[in-house]
């Protein structure tokens, strides 16, 4: 799984550089973690496993055995979180 | 860990059970706390309220218990829409059914009590350490009402989604709100 956060001191990471696996060409500048690559590994899998469910919250609760508000008590926090990250 | 895990979910099922599920569960235990609560002459006459009384039939058991939970559930629902704007009614009723379980343990403890009369506690004070049944269900009832307030609040934070002063300040109030209105009901029912 990408690292977002650094390590040391949990400052939000920024992409440096990317190498093409075929002609070796690397590509360096300073980008902004997509959006999604952003959160924590267990939301990024909250959210996969959301859009597998084709966004059943009742059929998420029964695959994570949590009751229906956790589940949408925990999709509310990403929501929150993508919020701040657009702002 | 594995014991870890049982003791949150004594503290706080409702990650685990909510909706209908925790309302049958709940209201399940409530009508055996009911039962068990009229032939021990434990009344649960309020929101969070019980007392040792004498003569309590079924049916005014039943009808206590039926004031209380119409009275927490709806002050509550009104409270989480005031502070939550996701929130379902069958989250609330469930969640605040099933937080009433640990009162069953207050229903059977009253089966070893002798009531002593008002006016016998009035004229002699001490007679109550003279009863070692209601001097152990005074001592137990202590941690038994604070896991049931602290169930529900668990019930409530997880049925809002709320968090922080808000939530705290709504669970508060009405509780306080529920207790009121459930002891008004109960005043001009009986």
């Amino acid at each position: 799984m990408l690292p977002s956060k650094c390590p040391s001191c949990q400052t939000q990471l920024k992409v440096k550089s990317l190498l093409c696996e075929s002609c070796h060409t690397e590509v360096s500048g300073l980008y902004d973690l997509p959006l999604l690559a952003q959160l924590l590994p267990n939301e990024q899998d909250f959210i996969v496993k959301f859009v597998r469910s084709s966004g059943s919250l009742k059929e998420m609760a029964k695959e994570l055995s949590l009751s229906y508000p956790t589940v949408r008590n925990l999709l509310n926090d990403i929501i929150s979180k993508i919020n701040n990250y657009e702002k | 860990m594995k014991n870890k895990f049982r003791w949150n979910l004594l503290y706080n099922p409702f990650t685990k059970i909510a909706g209908w599920q925790a309302f049958a569960v709940g209201i399940l235990i409530v009508l055996l706390s009911g039962l068990i609560g009229s032939y021990a002459g434990i009344a649960f006459d309020g929101a969070i309220d019980t007392h040792i009384t004498e003569n309590l039939t079924i049916k005014e058991s039943f009808l206590l218990l039926g004031i209380d939970i119409v009275s927490v559930v709806v002050i509550l629902f009104i409270a989480g829409l005031i502070i939550s704007k996701r929130l379902r009614f069958v989250d609330i009723l469930g969640t605040m059914t099933l937080a009433r379980a640990p009162l069953i343990l207050l229903a059977i403890l009253g089966l070893i009590v002798t009531p002593v009369s008002a006016e016998e506690i009035m004229s002699n004070p001490m007679a109550i350490l003279h009863n070692p049944g209601l001097v152990i269900f005074s001592v137990i009832s202590i941690p038994i009402v604070i896991w049931f307030i602290a169930l529900m609040y668990n019930g409530f934070r997880v049925s809002t989604g709320a968090k922080g002063a808000k939530m705290i300040v709504g669970f508060i109030v009405g509780l306080i709100a529920a207790e009121i209105v459930s002891k008004i009901l109960i005043f001009q029912l009986f």
